[in-house]
């Protein structure tokens, strides 16, 4: 399926969500699926779908967002975690089982990105990339909430994140503004303070592995 | 009867470097065979100052390649996408393994072996691991003792620079020591807890082979810790930085690359070798080399694996293996990480560059009386670290508040893994694959090995302790495993080739001479009659030079 069809039917899906939200329909897992399964359900394509790269986009623009250094969008991180599930980084291949959506049913062969999108649609109670900032970060921090609660260490959101994370702190600005980079340190200090305005090294490598 | 060389040298690692630089330096004109690629010094380190975002996979490596060619080296903490070129392809490189059982081969055939990637730690044996046999009756007795080996540890010491401290430790005999790489302040402060609260323990900062001090035109350490990528500063022991360099400065060196010896050529008449067969991998072209004598430095298991694949009338079962022991009483360490605790201390304090070492408890157990139920000992290596930005994978957040948490460093924690001796058994051991064969038709080496119950409750043992002791220093343990990992995960496989004095009940004698052979030396880790607790690599350097010795006065006294 090219990418034009995967993303009618993502459109056709977000056409169905705002209708629903409009009605004021309570948005159930079996509603959207029912719709969700007449447009999207293509099989996992390497390239990712429009809608997908606007969500990842989205999702990671809110999760490490601009400050005084760029956030994860402006450095790039979505094209990062595209090529990382096309290779399966960390384990990023595998589909994501059925019993992992909220309702129990889901897909064969379903993508992170998919399972991403019809939750974090059922916590905006709409789609998600047409709510309001504040609801998409509400949703988000919903979803994050309960990956890293007690129960939630399988939630394939800690994969993603993973990924966004590792694509953020190993790019250049990432890792030598928001952090800092030193390819040639040329001493070692045992003991030094950690200043006010103190950042992590983001080429301690010990620290990496084991931090 | 004269021959192309005087000496042939098999492999290019650890001890195959040093084998050339001893046997050259004592005037032998010597052929170097290693059958990987070649790899300059400097030039050839093709990664070593790329930054994670210089790289296609920032560092992480392609997964997707990695499952498909390199599914056993992958596994290994130091192959990342920065390494990936050091280690063999597991594809074109396959071994067999017995059925139930699992052993990770980690490996790099390159110019050099696995001294580019090495973990530098640099230890000697005490009179505690050379009369372990003895005295317990497991494996063979050493014919050696400490005092046979230091004067070749303080040799080699003295040649490729180790940074480290003398603690007067029993069980870890000191030796000729750049100055240590000081501990972190974590680290300080928890020797102090640990050492007043057991006084016989010992808490000092790991010895390696990186400098601290210039050394013959290597610089010192930069503190960069990426040493496994190669350094153009020459800063750890490599045979590239260190001991090839000595051996083509006398001019007796004859090197060749992607050249496999197929076997060790051997005359029934005379009851010596001749030399090697080697196979050039890149024309397919096969030849003989001739020497008076051979040393085999290919690595501990492919060094049994070649007196296996030589077999003759005269030596059916294998070069070298009238006493059918060839191949027995292989060993690794079992390890496992024996805790890891975080700490509140210290929380305004921190470190500046990457310390390439980190620290060692050496081993306090069954020393001169016996203590629990396992015999011998173990030692844990680790170290104090505080987190960096690796923690966001799994602390909850997103957002701004998020970022702006996670740009400090995070806590610290201290990490003790624990490495327990392995005993040589003989139902652990290497065979040739009856049925398998690789691209060119050769059997594969099939490995049989398991870590045993001494094993598992020495480590239950290390991991009560290590917990105990980060315990005592205000660490909260959140992790303290007492399982071995799958063979081979020390990275310090051994043996095959045991030293002994009974021709019937080992492969090679005190001076790393075949018994069956004489002028066929053993000197990598093949020859190991027992695995300590310690990091294997200097003794099999101190081996290698002292055999090297041995080599040359037999030779001179027409003796092999």
């Amino acid at each position: 399926m090219d990418h034009r069809t995967r993303d009618a039917g993502g459109a056709g899906r977000r056409q169905f969500l705002m209708a629903m939200a409009a009605v004021g329909a309570a948005l159930t897992p079996a509603a959207l699926w029912a719709q969700v399964k007449t447009g999207t359900d293509a099989p996992a394509a390497k390239a990712l779908a429009p809608s997908q790269r606007a969500l990842l986009d989205r999702v990671a623009d809110l999760t490490i967002p601009d400050s005084d250094t760029p956030g994860a969008l402006a450095v790039g991180v979505p094209a990062f975690v595209t090529l990382a599930l096309a290779h399966g980084l960390e384990g990023a291949g595998a589909p994501v089982p059925a019993a992992r959506f909220t309702g129990g049913a889901g897909p064969a062969d379903a993508t992170v990105l998919d399972w991403l999108m019809f939750e974090l649609d059922l916590k905006a109670g709409g789609a998600f990339l047409a709510a309001a900032p504040a609801v998409q970060l509400q949703a988000l921090t919903a979803l994050d909430g309960a990956a890293y609660a007690p129960g939630g260490q399988a939630s394939p959101w800690r994969l993603l994140k993973g990924l966004i994370v590792t694509g953020y702190y190993t790019s250049e600005a990432g890792a030598s503004q928001e952090l800092q980079y030193e390819l040639v340190p040329g001493h070692w200090d045992p003991d030094v303070p950690v200043g006010p305005h103190g950042r992590a090294w983001s080429n301690d490598w010990t620290a990496v592995d084991f931090g | 009867m004269s021959t192309e060389f005087d000496a042939i040298v098999v492999g290019s690692g650890i001890t195959g470097g040093w084998a050339a630089k001893e046997l050259t330096e004592k005037g032998l004109k010597v052929l170097m065979v290693e059958r990987g690629r070649m790899i300059e010094h400097g030039g050839g380190y093709v990664t070593e100052t790329l930054a994670p975002w210089e790289m296609p996979f920032r560092g992480e490596g392609d997964a997707a390649l990695y499952a498909r060619d390199f599914a056993v080296q992958s596994k290994n903490r130091h192959f990342t996408e920065f390494t990936q070129n050091h280690f063999v392809n597991d594809r074109d490189n396959p071994y067999s393994v017995a059925e139930g059982t699992e052993f990770n081969w980690w490996r790099g055939y390159q110019l050099g072996g696995r001294s580019l990637t090495w973990g530098r730690q640099s230890y000697r044996m005490s009179d505690y691991d050379f009369g372990a046999n003895k005295k317990d009756g497991h494996g063979s007795d050493w014919p050696i003792r400490y005092a046979d080996l230091a004067p070749w540890y303080d040799h080699v010491e003295r040649f490729i620079g180790v940074s480290g401290q003398a603690e007067g430790v029993a069980s870890l005999p000191d030796g000729v020591y750049q100055p240590p790489m000081a501990l972190n302040v974590l680290e300080q402060y928890t020797k102090g807890i640990i050492e007043r609260r057991w006084p016989e323990r010992r808490l000092t900062i790991g010895r390696t082979a990186n400098l601290t001090r210039e050394k013959e035109g290597r610089s010192a350490c930069q503190y960069r810790s990426i040493c496994a990528r190669g350094c153009s500063y020459g800063a750890y022991f490599s045979t590239q930085s260190s001991t090839l360099p000595a051996a083509q400065k006398t001019g007796n060196l004859t090197l060749v690359t992607d050249t496999v010896v197929e076997r060790v050529d051997y005359d029934a008449r005379t009851r010596r070798a001749t030399g090697v067969s080697v196979l050039n991998v890149k024309t397919g072209e096969r030849r003989r080399h001739t020497a008076r004598i051979v040393f085999l430095n290919a690595g501990a298991f492919n060094t049994n694996h070649l007196l296996l694949r030589s077999r003759s009338d005269a030596f059916p079962m294998g070069l070298g293996n009238s006493s059918g022991q060839l191949g027995t009483h292989i060993m690794d360490h079992a390890t496992t990480v024996g805790a890891v605790a975080l700490f509140d201390r210290f929380q305004d304090r921190t470190t500046y560059g990457n310390r390439p070492t980190g620290i060692v408890i050496p081993r306090f157990r069954n020393l001169d009386r016996q203590e629990g139920d396992f015999l011998r000992g173990y030692s844990f290596q680790g170290g104090a670290l505080r987190s960096t930005w690796t923690r966001a994978k799994r602390e909850a957040g997103v957002g701004t508040d998020f970022k702006a948490a996670m740009r400090g460093p995070g806590g610290w924690r201290m990490v003790l893994v624990s490495f327990a001796e392995s005993l040589p058994r003989p139902t652990n051991r290497l065979t040739l694959d009856p049925v398998k064969t690789d691209a060119v038709g050769a059997p594969l080496l099939k490995i049989d090995f398991t870590h045993g119950e001494n094993e598992r409750k020495a480590l239950a043992d290390a991991g009560r302790e290590a917990s105990a002791m980060l315990t005592a220093a205000g660490g909260k343990v959140v992790l303290s495993l007492d399982r071995p990992g799958v063979g081979g995960s020390a990275i310090h496989e051994m043996g095959g080739a045991m030293m002994g004095d009974d021709p019937r009940a080992s492969v090679t004698n005190r001076w790393n001479q075949l018994h069956d052979v004489p002028n066929v030396f053993v000197s990598d880790g093949a020859a190991m009659a027992s695995s300590a607790c310690q990091n294997p690599s200097l003794t099999y350097m101190a081996l290698t030079a002292r055999a090297c010795d041995a080599a040359v006065r037999l030779l001179r006294e027409a003796k092999i």
